[in-house]
């Protein structure tokens, strides 16, 4: 296997969001015993995050990096930006940065 | 200096799936359903950030999220089917990609030219995952729309 650093970030995050997001599903849907309506109360949301920090964190964390690493390679595949490559990796990096920071946050500060 | 028009459909082109085989139909659903996710998790995470600030803040996100009506159900549908076909597609393409597996052997292109690694394996296993993620999906529709399926 001769991948680039970036399609194995990829490979090894989809990996990782497979179990994590199946997990979250699983929590959201039927197997919490409640109507989907039920689980969005503050204390439901509140307490999934208490408990369950370190796998939000890890669904965070793999699912920006997979998903805007994602995005960046599909723009490279329609817009071929050449000269501009060095502007869309800031960019794509920039929003990594600061969705991991609000997310990281809001982990930290329920938690 | 004008465009050279073989290239005049542009971006539509380039994802359009019509005429193509099975692989390309996945090619477009994966990154139309790639682009609806990492839409939905920028707006989840900002929605989530509302739990930090406080219930007041988190039940009046969730009543303007229930002022939609059905768009917000119908929105989390969209959204889950996006999911569940992502997830099982990107299986296959990890098992493709990073494993070679169900890609068939190489062959010299004799015309008319079939794809090897559109093989039967990859076939079986299409079109399985298609069936499985549309069962899933219709599932997911009746928990979130109908509010059947609570166990």
């Amino acid at each position: 296997m001769k991948e680039s650093w970036g399609m194995i970030l990829t490979y090894i995050t989809a990996m990782v969001l497979i179990f994590v997001l199946t997990f979250h599903f699983l929590l959201q849907g039927p197997l919490a015993g409640k109507s989907f309506e039920d689980t969005l109360t503050f204390g439901y949301a509140t307490g999934n995050l208490v408990s369950f920090e370190v796998i939000f964190g890890l669904l965070l964390y793999a699912a920006i990096l997979h998903g805007l690493n994602g995005v960046r390679i599909i723009a490279l595949e329609w817009f071929h930006p050449q000269k501009k490559t060095w502007l869309l990796n800031l960019i794509v990096v920039g929003l990594m940065a600061f969705f991991l920071a609000l997310g990281s946050y809001t982990l930290l500060a329920v938690g | 200096m004008r465009k050279d028009p073989r290239y005049k459909s542009g971006l539509i082109s380039s994802l359009s799936p019509f005429g193509y085989n099975v692989e390309r139909w996945s090619y477009t659903l994966h990154r139309v359903t790639g682009v609806v996710l990492i839409g939905y998790l920028m707006a989840h995470i900002f929605e989530t950030f509302e739990l930090s600030v406080g219930s007041a803040a988190w039940n009046s996100t969730m009543a303007t999220l229930h002022s939609l009506g059905p768009l917000e159900l119908v929105g989390l549908w969209i959204v889950a089917g996006s999911a569940l076909y992502h997830g099982a597609n990107g299986i296959r393409l990890i098992l493709n990609e990073m494993f070679g597996k169900l890609m068939g052997k190489p062959i010299l292109p004799v015309y008319p030219y079939s794809p090897t690694s559109l093989g039967r394996n990859q076939r079986i296993v299409v079109w399985t995952i298609t069936g499985v993620v549309l069962v899933l999906w219709v599932w997911a529709g009746l928990y979130l729309l109908a509010g059947l399926g609570v166990v």
